[in-house]
């Protein structure tokens, strides 16, 4: 591709309206070709070599959007890929509207079917050989029609190795802890129950390991030990 | 031990309520000793002296004993410097790890005598939160992200809930030790830093970038080995050795201050500091400048002579460690540990600075 027309490209889509700005992408929001769409933006780092830049952001925007097909593939709901621009960092996707899980925990009533579903589709994503690399709350989203989606894949890498998998389920639980505190144990067990469902046996590793993964020290305060002492 | 007859500064008037603590660094290549005031000028010595290796990089035995015969002179012209005898002294602060065993038995042993001696409890002071604490108190950042990047360390940390935490950290080698292994292994050291300009950067001069040299940043973590693996094999395969230096350095300091982007981001602190050795780097800091600036936080560089360990540090931070009831009942129990890590230490202090004491 023609750097002059990434440019430009980049130039249309920063008119577009901004609803969240992250560490490494803006998301917008607009219409492509008559499409609701969500426009996400890897914008260049001014810190980093012109040519460094470019490689990253082109290979993460690749990797994101074909991590997004593979998850559709294996039966995860995720936004629709509309187009891939790697040189521009531009992902163009499907517009889900509708209120994070995030949001939905923090109103009370049963959401026990809501976790069970969200633990199933992260199954579902690790049998299709990825895992996600940042499942929180805030990353599923309770569509108007009522069905949970997964998004941003930014972080998933493919994988199929259990720690990866464990790193995913540990994370949720941290996310769970961190935003949910009242409710988090019953949640994450709910979500464990879906999880498995999905998965059959291979759960069982998995969740031993995230269980490893939260005593190894570096999240645990209180298991901490050295040389076999207790501190 | 200096007399207080024999000191060449005038005694000082102690102010009622100040405290004054000495402060012995020992965790790799440098012996430190300072004496910290809780009151201006707080800073009233700082002595170091620097284990170099004529070729090779630092082996633990030969610089635990160069340390061993420079600490009595360095802790000596400390006090005289201060114009403060051992017996005036509050309390003496040590940093009892992560560093090298040999090393920092050095620094443990001269506090342990120097306690027994004259009846001073014992301050233990975590290498890496001094490191925060010299950054706090030169920038008067309060509660800033911390990027700690040195020869044995590469984290990204902040202050939550009473301790420092860490968002994000190196999976194998730091990142000063990735420059000068490199460096060592490329022939062009040592010495290692001419000038404050370390033998990569000058090599990195008139580089251009060599596409495909792995860029692993997972999550928020960092990891290096590869790229040093790479980087060497490019050379041995005729790539000009200042397109893989500037290669390897843009890699290296744009996945740490990517991981620090992430870090302010996610934790939501308005301010950043750049602290350990690897932080005198002129283009690390001018790389942390523009990122900070794009995320809307406030930067402060600090002078490169506090960059590097030093007494100082210590004595800083044992000083509001002290202040805050910190300190060991008996010397026996100042003892060394190698992988100390700073989400192991209480900081009841924070986030007071010795400036608010």
């Amino acid at each position: 591709m023609v750097s002059f027309d990434a440019e430009r490209l980049i130039e249309w889509v920063r008119s577009l309206e901004l609803v969240k700005r992250g560490a490494e992408s803006e998301i917008r929001v607009g219409s492509f070709m008559g499409l609701e769409a969500v426009f996400k933006l890897r914008v260049p780092k001014p810190y980093m070599d012109p040519e460094l830049d470019l490689e990253l952001r082109s290979f993460r925007t690749r990797r994101e959007a074909k991590a997004m097909a593979a998850a559709i593939s294996g039966g995860v709901r995720a936004p629709r890929v509309y187009a891939v621009f790697p040189s521009a960092g531009l992902i163009v996707m499907e517009r889900i509207k509708g209120p994070l899980l995030k949001e939905r925990l923090q109103v009370h009533g049963d959401h026990g079917h809501l976790l069970h579903e969200a633990g199933g589709m992260l199954a579902r994503l690790h049998r299709a050989g990825l895992v996600h690399g940042d499942p929180t709350t805030s990353n599923y989203i309770v569509a108007e029609t009522g069905m949970l989606y997964l998004i941003d894949y930014g972080l998933s890498s493919f994988s199929t190795s259990i720690e990866d998998r464990a790193v995913d389920i540990h994370l949720f639980r941290r996310a769970l802890e961190s935003t949910h505190a009242t409710i988090a144990q019953e949640a994450f067990t709910n979500f464990m129950e879906g999880y498995k469902r999905v998965m059959g046996e291979e759960a069982g590793k998995v969740e031993e390991r995230a269980e490893e993964i939260r005593l190894r020290g570096r999240y645990v305060e209180k298991r901490r030990t050295i040389w076999g002492r207790t501190l | 031990m200096v007399d207080a007859a024999t000191r060449s500064s005038p005694p000082r008037n102690r102010e009622s309520g100040e405290l004054l603590v000495l402060g012995v660094e020992s965790t790799a290549h440098t012996f430190g000793a300072s004496v910290v005031s809780s009151r201006p000028p707080y800073v009233l010595s700082d002595v170091r002296s620097q284990y170099k290796p004529s070729k090779g990089g630092i082996l633990p035995r030969e610089a635990a004993a160069f340390l061993a015969e420079n600490a009595p002179g360095v802790v000596s012209r400390a006090l005289e410097e201060a114009g403060v005898g051992p017996g005036e002294l509050d309390a003496i602060a040590v940093s009892l790890g992560p560093g090298m065993g040999p090393s920092l038995r050095v620094g443990a042993t001269v506090a342990r005598a120097l306690a027994s001696r004259y009846g001073l409890p014992i301050v233990p002071v975590n290498h890496a939160v001094a490191h925060i604490e010299i950054a706090r108190f030169l920038t008067g950042l309060r509660d800033p992200l911390v990027l700690y990047v040195a020869g044995g360390n590469t984290t990204v940390m902040s202050h939550v809930a009473g301790r420092y935490r860490v968002f994000g950290e190196t999976l194998d080698i730091a990142l000063g030790n990735l420059l000068d292994t490199f460096a060592r292994e490329a022939g062009i050291a040592p010495p290692y830093i001419v000038g404050g300009e370390h033998a990569v950067d000058r090599c990195a001069a008139g580089g251009k970038y060599v596409k495909g040299m792995p860029y692993v940043v997972k999550g928020q973590d960092v990891s290096f080995s590869g790229l040093l693996t790479t980087s060497l094999k490019l050379l041995r395969k005729g790539f000009r050795l200042s397109d893989v230096c500037y290669t390897l350095r843009e890699i290296a300091f744009s996945s740490v201050v990517e991981v620090a982007e992430r870090g302010l981001a996610h934790t939501g602190k308005d301010s950043i500091i750049l602290t350990g050795g690897v932080a005198a780097n002129r283009i690390l800091n001018e790389k942390v400048r523009l990122m900070a600036l794009e995320q809307g936080a406030r930067f402060e560089p600090i002078e490169a002579r506090f960059c590097g360990d030093n007494g100082v540090m210590i004595a800083i931070t044992g000083l509001l460690a002290y202040a805050h009831g910190v300190s060991l009942d008996t010397p026996r129990k100042a003892l060394i540990r190698q992988r100390w890590r700073p989400d192991e230490v209480d900081a009841p202090w924070y986030p007071l600075t010795l400036r608010d004491l």
